[in-house]
């Protein structure tokens, strides 16, 4: 590989890609609307979920049960009606998203010291929803006497997230998942339009080899992609204020490294393809729908079969993904996350290579 | 005897099943000028692709410069020049940063590439242009470039796709003496082309035809073996001439020539039978003549051939049915088609020849009603474009050169969808199709994807989705281009088979020698028309003895130029 032909073909390019600046927009502003669109679109939260309330006790008790659950913040009154028929009804039309009946007797039976039967339901359509709205009225319930009737009385902490903000688990999430999903277009489209174009015939028949080839695609393309990171790590941390708690030059350098290895699964995506469709498609195919399924992005790793496990481990993303919480979220260093790196440094040399050996300089 | 720079053995290539090309054998001595010839399809982009190793071919042995294109495909690659067709340099790119690239990644540096590149450009006359960006060239300029950037480090052999397809005349002559140059600086040249008389100027040439080798040798004795063959016919009455040759079963083919002749050629062994009121004389065979003997099919039964009968319309007086006076239009500052006015009769050809970029396609699509004029007024068939442009387009046939056929669609769904698109009423449907088949000569196109076609069936297929609605008026913009020969002249017996039932046809090409097909030409250059009359009268004008349709266009070009000197 010549270092004079590879800064050639590099330099040939940043002149193509500055006179495109419909596209050069397009690759900086888009990163930046899919942070913004998902960071308000996927909320994880679960408030101000309509509750129906119907109390058949009519008590100072009664009605200090019900305070508590509006009170917590996590559901507002949709209805108080006075028969559990039209609270069925509220639930089979979706207005309401969970209910709380309580009996005549509850005060009662309360100071005499029993236990007072409450039902509380909750729709199950959706099931994590349900799984957090169950586990929140579980809890108002427990704590509702305010004489501890345990003897043991708990005390659950919740570390890295204390508030539990879902916006500070899915901004460093999306760093991971933006620069899977537009750097690899970008390359894909690069290669894939000069082969369109007919100006890959003049590079088939030159000196330049395959490896020297995808460098200097490589190279304008891995600057941009890094500015694209720079933009949502400073819209991550300034406009969402998510806090970081681990070093932000740890976060940048190990993201460079995760630029080169995304733009150079683009470069390998646009040896294999002829067209620029094709490419398009492909680079979806295997870059943002398993980057946005199979990372932990939303879904939890652990959760899946083992098979849909392994093959996460087959992609880049859930390595950097998990760099990126770890540093964002938990202060983690380079000791707590250097296998993580170690991943990321061998999947890009190994995807470079391949890329190189894949451009045959042949056109069948 | 000089080196083998190129030496093939058995060379084929197969794409799965179909082979697209076999039994290649030749050898290419240094300092040779080498033509592949042969229409689109023939397997000559695959030919010189296997040779710039650059495709892997999957029979034979190929040495090109010493090397294996197999074993060594690099070395190959690095030393020789290969221009694509097409344009293969960066659109957004200036003509100098092309040429800075093109040295860049073929190792040129030091003082000598800045005086090479300076001398390249001033040769291909691109010095102006440095600063201008690729994509705004003409194409003729686009071509010279290109050729230009391939010949950065001296190249000992050049292989270049068809480097004048699509240029015009005086841009073609200067790619020419560029290639000249390189000859005489001892540079092997291999080329494909599908024009003859570049084919003539060659040391060896390779005909080709649907993969398979026709001939080899070199032009002067490919036109000896035919010679005795070829025979030049004048006569009051062509038609009448044509009629004749059109029943001797001794002619392969003829054609009818700029000056009022007929050009014939037939079988060995056979003799032209006599006219009446015609004088048959032997002619010098030209390649296109060797190319027409290479491809002839075998002897056809006798009265089989006759496409369509060309009776002579009785005289009779002719409408005009294109009229534009001062047609303008503008692109921004840009005038692409400035001031032209024309009358096109029923039954006239009128050929507009020009340069790419002269405006053209641009007064075809004014006419179709497809762009509104800027300034000035046309009529098609009674209509104003302008205004009545719906009313124009339900009387108009347009054929584009890249023939707008559905590749996936069988011929008959071709035709019936643009029947049906046309509006031809179902219960015509049939009658319709049947009638523009015939008139298109398109007996055997079968129920195949349209993709499956040869260039030239495709040809006449998109003639007959043309004229299925039965126009009153037929543009055809480039309608012949990258076609052989032969089919070449049976598709304009076709176009004056439909003239003569009165058809008005405008039609577009750059084979100068179809210009003879015409009964009056339009010269275009700059968006304007600089000439406009039938060629004899234009040669006249021009002082010309012959009436050589190249030297009138350059011609009419020069005096163009030279008033605008004057002007300016």
């Amino acid at each position: 590989m010549k270092a004079r032909r590879v800064l050639a073909f590099a330099r040939k390019e940043v002149l193509e890609i500055s006179r495109d600046r419909f596209t050069m927009g397009v690759a900086l502003f888009m990163p930046l609307m899919m942070l913004f669109l998902f960071v308000y679109g996927i909320s994880l939260d679960v408030d101000r979920a309509p509750l129906i309330v119907v109390d058949h006790d009519r008590t100072a008790a009664s009605r200090e049960l019900q305070a508590r659950f509006l009170n917590s913040g996590y559901f507002v009154l949709q209805a108080a009606p006075e028969d559990e028929r039209s609270a069925e009804h509220a639930l089979m039309r979706g207005t309401a998203r969970a209910a709380l009946f309580i009996p005549p007797g509850f005060s009662a039976r309360l100071g005499r010291g029993e236990d007072a039967p409450v039902q509380f339901v909750v729709d199950g359509t959706y099931a994590s929803t349900a799984a957090i709205l169950s586990a929140y009225g579980r809890a108002i319930l427990h704590a509702y006497p305010e004489e501890a009737r345990l003897p043991l009385r708990p005390e659950v902490r919740v570390w890295y997230n204390p508030q539990l903000r879902s916006r500070n688990f899915i901004v460093p999430g999306l760093f991971a998942v933006i620069l899977m999903a537009f750097p690899p277009l970008l390359t894909a489209l690069a290669v894939a339009r000069e082969k369109e174009l007919g100006t890959i015939a003049q590079i088939y028949a030159s000196p330049l080899t395959g490896s020297e080839f995808i460098a200097g695609k490589l190279l304008p393309y891995a600057v941009i992609a890094y500015a694209e990171l720079l933009l949502v790590v400073l819209g991550g941390v300034v406009w969402f204020d998510v806090p970081v708690r681990g070093s932000v030059g740890l976060l940048l350098a190990v993201g460079l490294l995760y630029v080169l290895c995304t733009v150079s699964i683009g470069l390998l995506v646009s040896t294999l393809v002829r067209t620029q469709l094709a490419a398009m498609l492909t680079a979806l195919i295997v870059t943002l729908m398993p980057a946005f399924l199979f990372s932990g992005f939303v879904y939890p790793l652990f959760t899946m079969p083992p098979a849909f496990q392994a093959y996460a481990s087959v992609l880049p993303t859930r390595y950097f993904l998990e760099f990126s919480r770890g540093v964002v979220l938990r202060g983690a260093g380079l000791g707590d996350l250097w296998p993580n790196v170690l991943v990321l440094a061998a999947y890009t040399a190994t995807v470079f290579a391949l890329a190189a050996w894949r451009f045959r300089k042949r056109i069948a | 005897m000089a080196e083998a720079v190129v030496e093939a053995r058995g060379l084929g290539r197969r794409y799965g099943a179909r082979s697209v090309l076999e039994n290649i054998d030749l050898d290419v001595h240094a300092g040779q000028v080498f033509g592949v010839v042969g229409p689109d399809g023939a397997g000559k982009s695959t030919l010189l692709q296997m040779l710039a190793a650059i495709l892997r071919p999957s029979a034979g042995t190929c040495q090109v410069l010493g090397r294996d294109v197999r074993r060594d495909p690099a070395g190959v690659q690095a030393r020789v020049g290969y221009m694509s067709q097409g344009f293969s340099l960066y659109d957004r790119l200036t003509v100098a940063e092309n040429l800075a690239f093109a040295a860049d990644i073929r190792d040129v540096t030091g003082p000598d590439r800045a005086v090479r590149g300076a001398e390249l450009l001033r040769m291909a006359g691109l010095d102006r242009f440095q600063h201008r960006r690729e994509g705004q060239l003409s194409g003729g300029m686009r071509k010279k470039l290109a050729l230009c950037a391939n010949l950065m480090h001296e190249p000992p052999l050049l292989i270049l796709d068809e480097p004048s397809l699509g240029v015009d005349p005086l841009s073609r002559r200067e790619l020419w003496r560029i290639l000249d140059r390189a000859r005489t600086e001892g540079r092997t040249i291999v080329f494909a082309t599908s024009y003859m008389d570049e084919a003539d100027a060659c040391d060896r040439v390779l005909l080709l035809r649907d993969g398979k080798p026709l001939a080899l040798g070199a032009p002067q004795e490919l036109r000896r073996d035919v010679a005795g063959q070829v025979y030049r016919i004048t006569g009051p009455a062509l038609d009448r001439i044509e009629a004749a040759l059109e029943t001797d079963v001794g002619v392969i083919s003829f054609q009818r020539r700029a000056g009022r002749e007929v050009r014939a050629q037939v079988r060995d062994g056979s003799r032209l039978a006599p006219i009446e009121a015609a004088v048959a004389e032997a002619a010098v065979p030209t390649m296109e003549d060797v190319f027409t003997f290479a491809s002839a099919p075998p002897p056809a039964p006798p009265g089989a051939a006759s496409a369509a009968p060309p009776q002579p319309p009785p005289p009779r007086i002719r409408n005009d049915v294109i009229v534009s006076r001062g047609v303008s239009v503008r692109f921004g500052d840009f005038k692409a088609v400035d001031d032209v006015t024309i009358t096109v009769a029923e039954g006239e050809i009128l050929g507009l020849l020009g340069p790419n970029g002269a405006g053209k396609t641009t007064l075809i699509r004014i006419l179709c009603g497809l762009l509104s004029p800027g300034e000035g007024t046309a009529e098609v068939a009674g209509f104003d474009v302008a205004r009545q442009s719906e009313a124009v387009r339900a009387r108009i046939g347009y054929m584009s050169q890249r023939f707008s056929l559905y590749p996936d669609l069988s011929a008959r769904e071709n035709l019936t969808f643009f029947a049906r698109a046309y509006g031809v009423p179902r219960s015509q449907l049939r009658e319709r199709i049947a009638w523009a088949s015939a008139r298109a000569s398109l007996e055997n196109a079968g129920e195949g994807a349209v993709r499956d076609l040869s260039g030239a069936t495709r040809q006449r297929l998109a003639l007959a989705c043309a004229i299925v609605h039965r126009p009153r008026v037929l543009f055809l913009d480039e309608p012949t281009s990258g076609v052989d020969p032969l089919s070449r002249f049976r598709f304009w017996r076709l176009i004056a088979a439909l003239a003569a039932d009165g058809v008005g046809i405008v039609v577009t090409t750059h084979y100068m020698e179809e210009a003879a097909f015409c009964d009056r030409l339009g010269l275009m250059m700059d968006g304007r028309l600089i000439a406009l009359g039938p060629l004899t009268t234009l040669a006249g004008e021009l002082g010309l003895a012959t009436p050589d349709v190249e030297a009138v266009f350059l011609g009419f070009i020069e005096r163009e130029r030279a008033g605008q000197g004057r002007a300016a």
